[in-house]
């Protein structure tokens, strides 16, 4: 049963961008060789503002946005310190005002591999180093480019590295990734302004900025239930774009502060409820979301 | 084993972090394109501002075996041999093609300012209209193409005329090794130097904001003809002056041609539409309501026969309460309810909606291929521009005096259920615009270009299907809009037909 606790941390936090309802795949908790375990959580998210540039405003012509997400994930552990996590959600989402059509399909594929490279004890505590890599490609040709989408479209890769510290039921994780994305292609010639490209005769293929990621969480893992709290920034590490009015261009720059709690309770063996709750504190070229979510684990 | 391992994902991880910055937008690298033709008699080409290319005089050039020309030869020979990277990337910019980047600069420009009034939260209202920020919106930006390219046209035939007139020879043909293809007709006056001037004097006064910009771009254009081994200095001067008369030429246009009402500040169209002939009409769908664009942009004065542009106009829409009506409407709204990605994309390519260089902006990045793709030489290229834009800004003007008769509602106005995958124009609907530009721009290229009909007329049914895919636009739009765009086209394929041009 401890095993499968820690998969809630992940679960139930906005992780890669602020589409991907997909979900923290990487944790400081392995799974150990030969154990799987499979997640199904439903979340719900809204904003009413959201950030052009750095500067937030409301559209009448949007009003709320809210999405609703089904989450599969599933770890197996192929290894005592090596990983697989698989992840794909069902999205839909859309605007209470205005006349844009609700979005709604399946989003991004991820895989990752996660790999504990160094472990330490130190008498009752604990130190890992964890990497892991991750790669995430639309399910869908899914819209990427209107105020009302459930994705980005882009093909990215993901590496990150994280120190896991343990000491009895008290955790502290930190990781530190950078998200290269892969560029889109519009459905139309990219023709806006941009001043860093005077040629306007580019075609419909764009780059969507990378990212950089940081994440601290922190919290306990008991054997009768588990706790975190967490602050995640996400940063533009290419310059990007600032396109307005509030259309989440592919090549605007992205970026967000955020931050969140969870709770996973286990009920009879190796099935537990989780719940989570988090919301954006500052934000770039992003909706303003609060977010709330729940579901359940099992372990096999 | 562990440790290398280790060492390899860590060393992998610390490449990606280093990965290189990317351009936010990649743009092409096209090869240079050799005209095929020199056009030897272009100087008698009709011209359009100008009663003929005779108007502007071009004075005699010195004599190429002039102490002063042979100073300015030895100059340029020098020049080559010195150029410094920053000359080279100007030179090889501007050897694309004079029309074509100026061209393609007035997009630039069109969609940096193709942006709509602000809504402001905390008043609740949409930003006053700045003068010096012009809403380059569809038909502000016709009218912008249309008069740059007439401009350039009228500038390159009186280059015609006095290049063949005084028979300066090209600098290739005495001796000197260009670092880029140049036509092979005489130097003097320097076309480039002709389009650089027309061209920024005609978008400075559509947008004084970025005269300065503007004349830097003009200043480097010119200059890199002299760098590449085009023409001398006397050259670029000659083109330069003419060009600015043409310029003077245009402007006096723009300020006659009545469109500096068409923005309606105190708000005219509302009685137009107590009066209009039309059952339901039309109200903004924005959130707060917005004033349409541009309302009386349909009493701008017209580059054709206004008689036969009247003719040109649509009928009748029919009113709500008939079955044709409804029965359009249910078209519409089941195409809502069951749009593919397919006809998503499409309504998507075509809709060239505000940030954007506009519907005929889009039409002018197609004709440019055509242009490039069959080697057409600076003037030519001018000539096939001018008489789409002409055909597209009588065909805007058509389009808006229709829509402000009649003020027919938007799907979404009548059933509020419809939803669209383009933002909804913030004007009636009836004719559709784009059905309408997009057959009087093809009409005119087909003409043209006759061995590309074939693709062209399948880029003109999907552009005027795009807006009903949209969900924006009813059958009887698009039908009307195509009819009306191919009647005005027509009238440029007759000015074409008879302009001296083979």
């Amino acid at each position: 049963m401890r095993r499968i606790v820690p998969i809630a941390i992940s679960l139930l936090t906005l992780f890669v961008d602020p589409f991907a309802r997909a979900q923290g795949l990487v944790d400081g908790f392995m799974r150990g060789q030969r154990k799987a375990s499979l997640a199904l959580t439903y979340s719900q998210e809204s904003f009413d503002s959201y950030y052009v540039g750095t500067r937030e405003i409301r559209d009448p012509n949007l009003g709320t946005v809210s999405t609703q997400s089904l989450n599969l994930y599933a770890t197996y552990g192929l290894g005592y310190d090596l990983d697989l996590i698989v992840n794909a959600p069902y999205v839909r989402t859309e605007a209470s005002a205005g006349y844009w059509p609700k979005q709604e399909g399946f989003q991004d594929l991820t895989a990752a591999l996660r790999w504990e490279a160094y472990d330490y004890k130190f008498g009752k505590t604990r130190l890992s180093w964890l990497f892991a890599l991750g790669y995430s490609l639309p399910l869908q040709n899914y819209v990427i480019d209107a105020p009302v989408t459930i994705g980005h479209g882009s093909r990215n890769l993901d590496g990150r590295t994280m120190l896991h510290f343990k000491a009895g039921a008290f955790f502290l994780t930190g990781q530190y990734g950078y998200i290269r994305r892969g560029a889109v292609s519009l459905d139309r010639v990219a023709n806006y302004y941009q001043p860093d490209n005077l040629n306007p005769n580019s075609g419909s293929k764009v780059n969507v900025p990378d990212v950089t990621d940081i994440v601290v969480r922190s919290g306990f893992s008991t054997k009768y239930f588990y706790v975190d709290g967490w602050w995640q920034q996400q940063s533009p590490y290419s310059k990007g774009t600032d396109i307005a009015p509030g259309i989440p261009y592919p090549t605007n720059a992205v970026g967000f502060t955020r931050a969140g709690a969870s709770l996973y309770v286990p009920l009879i063996r190796k099935f537990g409820l989780t719940g989570a709750y988090s919301t954006t504190l500052d934000g770039q070229n992003v909706g303003k979301s609060t977010r709330l979510s729940g579901g359940f684990i099992i372990g096999l | 084993m562990k440790t290398y391992a280790s060492l390899f994902v860590t060393l992998s991880l610390l490449t990606g972090l280093s990965a290189c910055k990317e351009p936010t937008i990649d743009e092409g690298i096209l090869p240079f394109v050799t005209p095929t033709s020199t056009d030897s008699t272009g100087g008698t080409w009709r011209t359009v501002l100008l009663t003929s290319a005779a108007d502007i005089a071009v004075p005699q050039p010195a004599a190429t075996t002039s102490d002063a020309y042979q100073s300015e030869l030895t100059a340029v020979k020098n020049g080559l041999l010195s150029a410094t990277p920053e000359q080279n990337t100007a030179v090889n910019y501007w050897a694309a093609g004079s029309v074509q980047r100026w061209n393609q600069i007035a997009r630039l420009l069109v969609s940096k300012y193709n942006v709509d009034a602000a809504y402001d939260e905390a008043t609740g209202q949409y930003a006053p209209y700045d003068a010096t920020k012009p809403v380059a919106s569809a038909p502000y930006a016709a009218r912008l193409y249309a008069l740059l390219s007439v401009a350039q046209y009228d500038a390159l035939v009186v280059s015609w005329r006095a290049k063949f007139r005084y028979n300066r020879p090209s600098l290739e043909r005495q001796g000197i090794l260009a670092r880029v293809p140049i036509l092979d007709v005489p130097s003097y006056p320097s076309e480039d130097a002709a389009v650089a001037e027309a061209s920024c004097q005609v978008l400075a006064y559509f947008f004084p904001g970025e005269t300065a910009w503007l004349k830097a771009k003009a200043a480097e254009h010119k200059q890199s003809r002299v760098w590449a081994g085009a023409c001398v200095p006397s050259d670029l001067k000659a083109g330069e002056e003419l060009a600015a008369a043409v310029a003077a030429k245009a402007i006096a246009y723009a300020r006659n041609d009545r469109f500096d009402r068409a923005r309606d500040p105190n708000s005219t169209w509302e009685s137009l539409r107590s009066r209009a002939p039309y059952d339901l009409t039309w109200k903004s769908l924005d959130i707060p309501a917005r004033p349409p664009m541009l309302p009386l942009a349909g009493t701008t004065r017209t580059w054709f026969d206004s008689t036969a542009i009247a003719r040109a106009l649509p009928a009748a829409p029919p009113a709500t309460t008939t079955p044709a009506f409804q029965q359009a409407l249910a078209e519409v709204r089941d195409l809502a309810n069951t749009r593919t990605r397919d006809q998503w994309r499409i309504a998507e390519f075509w809709s060239d909606g505000s940030g954007t260089y506009t519907t005929p902006g889009h039409w002018n990045r197609i004709a440019e291929d055509l242009v490039r793709q069959y080697g057409q030489n600076e003037l030519r290229s001018a000539r096939t521009y001018a008489l789409v834009n002409r055909a597209m800004q009588d065909g805007a003007t058509v389009g808006w005096r229709t829509s402000f008769t009649y003020f027919v509602p938007r799907p979404s106005q009548v059933d509020p259920a419809i939803k669209t995958a383009v933002r909804i124009p913030n004007m009636p609907g009836y004719p559709s615009t784009h059905a309408l530009l997009a057959n009087a721009a093809t009409t005119v290229l087909v003409y043209l270009f006759p061995n590309e009909a074939e693709v062209l007329k399948a880029q003109a049914a999907e552009a005027t299907l795009s807006q009903l895919y949209g969900g924006v636009q009813y059958r009887f739009d698009i039908d009307a809009g195509a009819r009306s765009g191919t009647a005005v086209g027509q009238l440029a394929v007759g000015w074409a037909s008879a302009d001296g041009a083979r």
